[in-house]
């Protein structure tokens, strides 16, 4: 008798996470994937000077993951209940353990961003109430540095289980999610992250550090398309819920957004710029902000249609 | 003065553990259903039920909710209300016979809404059984929204805070009452009491009656029931 009686009606009227949280995902996917890749190049390689890169992944990181915060408090309906998700905690809530998780990693964060702009800091006469701050606390320098490693890798991911908890919507409720955000949080923060090095820290277009990165860009790609197709082979060989679902990869503005943003933005044009143009182009610093730009625009375009996407074609 | 210092040491320490292994504890803990307890339920029978729209009214009043909201909508499936159109056969003139079904909490026994609620706002009522919201602590940030597989909370303008079918725990039930739709029902569609009673009139009915739950693929174990107008030939 199951089945014969059902209900398409909802009482919450609409979208119940709108694009701000999208952004929010797309700045903490973008923080800690600007540190781990840092962190992973400088324990990898035993630096102990502060590289142009280690400077601006930790600035980056800084900057997004609070612009994600402010996103996060203004998402709640009433922004002033924020303190309450600080004071009450459910463990079995994935938020519950991400909020404890950010709880550490923001202040570290903030922490090793002193140490790695320590010179630029000496520089600026309004900032040198900070110098005896950093000189206090130099002895951290290297345990803050491991634990944020972690903790960086567990907020890229921790962004995926947070909304792949959500049992109602089959584009979101996949177990590659979390993956997908590791990989795509990754790629992206790299993209910006030496974006800015070039930008602002003046290293060079072809400094040992950039060429990791470059070696290390591909094979992000590769696990990160290879993810998303996973995503759609689930979907579309998956139960009738799910193979609905599937819709959204050609039908409607999100599935414009999936293949304009995402694969044609995020994927193709950067591949394009490397490999269909000229050696001297593609080794410029225009080709290096050019494809930079792609990387970011097509993971805030992955974010987006996952959400919407996700949300509009509910079981 | 020594000892006292050592005590306070202890208690740190004891106070520090605990805070770390309470928690290993907790997330293993599984909810468990202890046979003395209460499990109330609902039945909505469909047969019975007019589409009138008492229960949205009482319930609206009963639990001090904002202008034309309340905690239960009325889905029409079929039947000619004069001048809509019915969403069965699509003409606005029909004989297809009048459907109506009550969408609201599900009162799920495995909820995914108190699972994700990080504050613990959405969460279980001790000794009914009842998912209910402890309106203090919620901090709006509408996860649960997204994670209740029926779509059956919202955020309650005035309050700002989530909001849920309670079975009105607090306004009703604690005074020993029925849930306000159910007492405002002049057709009998609405049926509540505790299934683990078994001279309960719900168990009786429940013995008898063929009923359903809602989308049961999503493993949540509604406490909500419905008996469907069975027709063959509609
Ligand atoms: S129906 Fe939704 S709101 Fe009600 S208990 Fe289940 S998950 Fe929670
Ligand atoms: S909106 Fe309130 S009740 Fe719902 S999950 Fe968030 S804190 Fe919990």
């Amino acid at each position: 008798m199951d089945g014969s009686i059902e209900f398409t009606m909802g009482l919450s009227q609409g979208i119940a996470w709108p694009w701000p949280i999208a952004v929010y995902l797309f700045f903490a996917g973008i923080s800690g994937g600007a540190l781990s890749i840092a962190l992973f190049i400088r324990f990898f390689k035993k630096q102990t000077t502060n590289t142009p890169f280690l400077k601006a992944a930790c600035l980056t990181s800084l900057v997004t993951i609070s612009l994600g915060m402010i996103c996060l408090v203004f998402d709640l309906t009433n922004p002033l209940f924020f303190w309450r998700i600080l004071v009450f905690y459910n463990l079995n809530s994935v938020m519950s353990v991400g909020v404890l998780a950010l709880n550490a990693y923001i202040p570290l964060v903030a922490l090793i961003t002193l140490f790695a702009m320590e010179d630029e800091i000496k520089r600026i006469p309004a900032l040198s109430f900070l110098l005896p701050i950093i000189e206090k606390l130099r002895c951290l320098r290297s345990p803050a540095e491991k634990a944020v490693l972690v903790l960086a890798m567990s907020v890229c991911a921790y962004t995926g289980f947070l909304i792949s908890a959500l049992i109602r919507f089959p584009i979101i409720n996949t177990s590659v999610l979390p993956a997908l955000f590791v990989a795509s949080g990754l790629s992206a923060g790299a993209a910006v992250a030496k974006m800015v090095a070039v930008g602002v820290f003046k290293e060079e277009l072809h400094s040992p550090d950039m060429k990791v990165l470059h070696g290390a860009e591909w094979p992000i790609m590769a696990a990160e398309i290879l993810f998303i197709f996973m995503l759609a082979m689930s979907l579309f060989s998956g139960n009738a819920g799910m193979q609905s679902a599937f819709a959204a990869f050609h039908t409607g503005n999100w599935a414009g957004v999936f293949w304009i943003g995402v694969v044609g933005i995020g994927f193709v044009a950067p591949l394009l710029l490397n490999f269909a143009t000229s050696k001297a182009f593609s080794h410029s610093a225009k080709a290096l902000y050019m494809s930079g730009m792609c990387a970011v625009v097509g993971m805030m375009c992955l974010r987006l249609f996952i959400l919407y996407a996700g949300q509009n074609f509910a079981v | 003065m020594s000892e006292n210092l050592e005590r306070r040491r202890f208690l740190k320490c004891l106070g520090a553990s605990s805070l770390i292994i309470a928690p290993l504890g907790c997330s293993s803990v599984k909810e468990e259903e202890s046979s003395n307890k209460p499990h109330y339920v609902m039945v909505f029978d469909q047969n019975k039920c007019i589409g009138c729209g008492d229960c949205k009214d009482a319930c609206n009043k009963t639990n001090n909710l904002p202008e034309g909201k309340s905690r239960l909508l009325l889905e029409q499936q079929s039947g000619g209300v004069a001048g809509e159109i019915c969403p069965h056969c699509g003409k606005t003139e029909c004989d297809c016979e009048r459907k109506y079904v009550r969408v609201s909490c599900q009162q799920c026994k495995n909820a995914p809404c108190v699972t994700v609620c990080p504050t613990g706002a959405a969460h279980r009522d001790e000794k009914t059984g009842i998912v209910t919201m402890d309106a203090s602590k919620c901090a709006g940030c509408k996860y649960c929204i997204g994670a209740c597989p029926y779509d059956a909370r919202f955020i309650n303008k005035e309050t700002d805070v989530a909001d849920n079918c309670d079975f009105c725990l607090n306004t009703k039930l604690s005074k020993g009452e029925l849930p306000a739709c159910v007492e405002s029902c002049r057709h009998d569609a609405l049926i509540f009491g505790d299934a683990n009673d078994p001279t309960s009139y719900v168990s009786k009915l429940l013995r008898v009656k063929d009923s359903v739950r809602m989308k049961p693929g999503f493993g949540t174990e509604p406490s909500l029931r419905y008996i469907p107008i069975v027709k063959v030939g509609v």
